[in-house]
């Protein structure tokens, strides 16, 4: 069975890019717009990994990811930091909210699917 | 010589005021203006990578077929161990001394022609993965090159931004009295990407800086 991992990003452009490297590797992709709407989304369905935005309206990526690992359900889903940002403190952020993996725009497929394959086991 | 100075003292009040003026007109068409080339990009963009969307199953079969083909040919049953499985079962009766040399010559043709028929096919689908591989790199690309719409739209919102915090500076709605200082450095902890930073200092854009590889934790 495909492994679903959740697309959150405000971009849609973004978030169809990350859809087309996935899908064409056999993941199975769920999406939304931003950290609440991703909270929405989650709602107990089984979800192997997030891969979040950092600069989101409404509930930005590290809100969403200390967010998601307070549920006990998603506490250990392994979740990557794909994002535009490239500072440290930043990374530490993502880092300390418990995120895995930090990921700069642009990104090639190859390098989002050995990410993915790597974290989502 | 009061009459000369009267004016030169008004002149730059009365410049100011135009100017302030000009910003209030000006400043809310720059940000429509942004707002919409940054809508109009994100949908031509949308409609391109649902264009492609469309077609990369299609490459991805093309890649697979390709694929599929040069394995079939590899096998140990396949075309290209067919000369040598030719060659191990005719060759006893080749050197065999009761053949009549006829025959032999017979054998060593045949055996030549599935030799050459046997290479003509292995070169089959090399024009075919050249094709697939070269295609696969384009469309990497591709993948990287669209997420540049999503660069520049995050730097036009924040010029978007910005320019609606200045209209408000000009029409006096801001509590605050404008400090060039401030100001810069509350743009500049808005950044999100190292261009931005070096452009806001005029180091740049070199577009070099941004860490490409990927950090695990």
């Amino acid at each position: 069975m495909a492994k679903t991992i959740l697309v959150i990003d405000d971009s849609a452009s973004l978030r169809q890019v990350v859809k087309m490297a996935l899908t064409g590797a056999g993941y199975n992709v769920i999406e939304a717009g931003d950290g609440q709407a991703a909270l929405a989304l989650l709602d107990g369905r089984q979800v192997n990994m997030a891969i979040c935005d950092v600069n989101m309206p409404i509930m930005n990526g590290i809100e969403f990811v200390k967010a998601a690992k307070a549920l006990a359900a998603y506490k250990f889903m392994p979740i990557l930091m794909l994002t535009t940002e490239s500072q440290e403190e930043k990374k530490e952020q993502g880092k300390a909210a418990g995120a895995k993996a930090w990921m700069v725009k642009p990104f090639s497929p190859t390098q989002l699917v050995n990410a993915v394959s790597k974290l989502c086991v | 010589m009061s009459s000369n100075s009267e004016p030169n003292q008004a002149q730059p009040a009365h410049a100011a005021d135009a100017v302030i003026k000009l910003c209030a007109g000006v400043l809310p068409v720059w940000v429509r203006q942004l707002a919409a080339s940054r809508s109009q990009s994100e949908v031509a963009v949308t409609q391109m990578l649902q264009a492609f969307a469309d077609i990369g199953p299609h490459i991805n079969m093309a890649e697979r077929q390709s694929q599929q083909i040069t394995d079939a040919l590899s096998q140990s049953d396949g075309v290209t161990s067919l000369t040598q499985a030719c060659e191990r079962l005719l060759t006893p009766f080749i050197q065999s001394q009761q053949l009549p040399p006829d025959a032999a010559q017979a054998i060593e043709q045949v055996l030549d022609m599935v030799r050459k028929a046997v290479s003509a096919l292995e070169l089959i689908p090399q024009p075919f993965t050249h094709e697939t591989q070269m295609v696969a790199e384009q469309v990497e690309r591709m993948y990287i090159g669209f997420q540049y719409q999503d660069r520049i739209s995050q730097m036009m919102a924040l010029m978007e931004n910005d320019i609606a915090r200045l209209q408000q500076v000009v029409n006096g709605e801001s509590a605050e009295l404008p400090d060039l200082a401030a100001w810069l450095e509350r743009l500049e902890s808005q950044y999100a990407m190292e261009e931005q930073r070096q452009n806001h200092s005029g180091i740049g854009p070199n577009g070099a800086n941004d860490d490409k590889e990927t950090t695990f934790f």
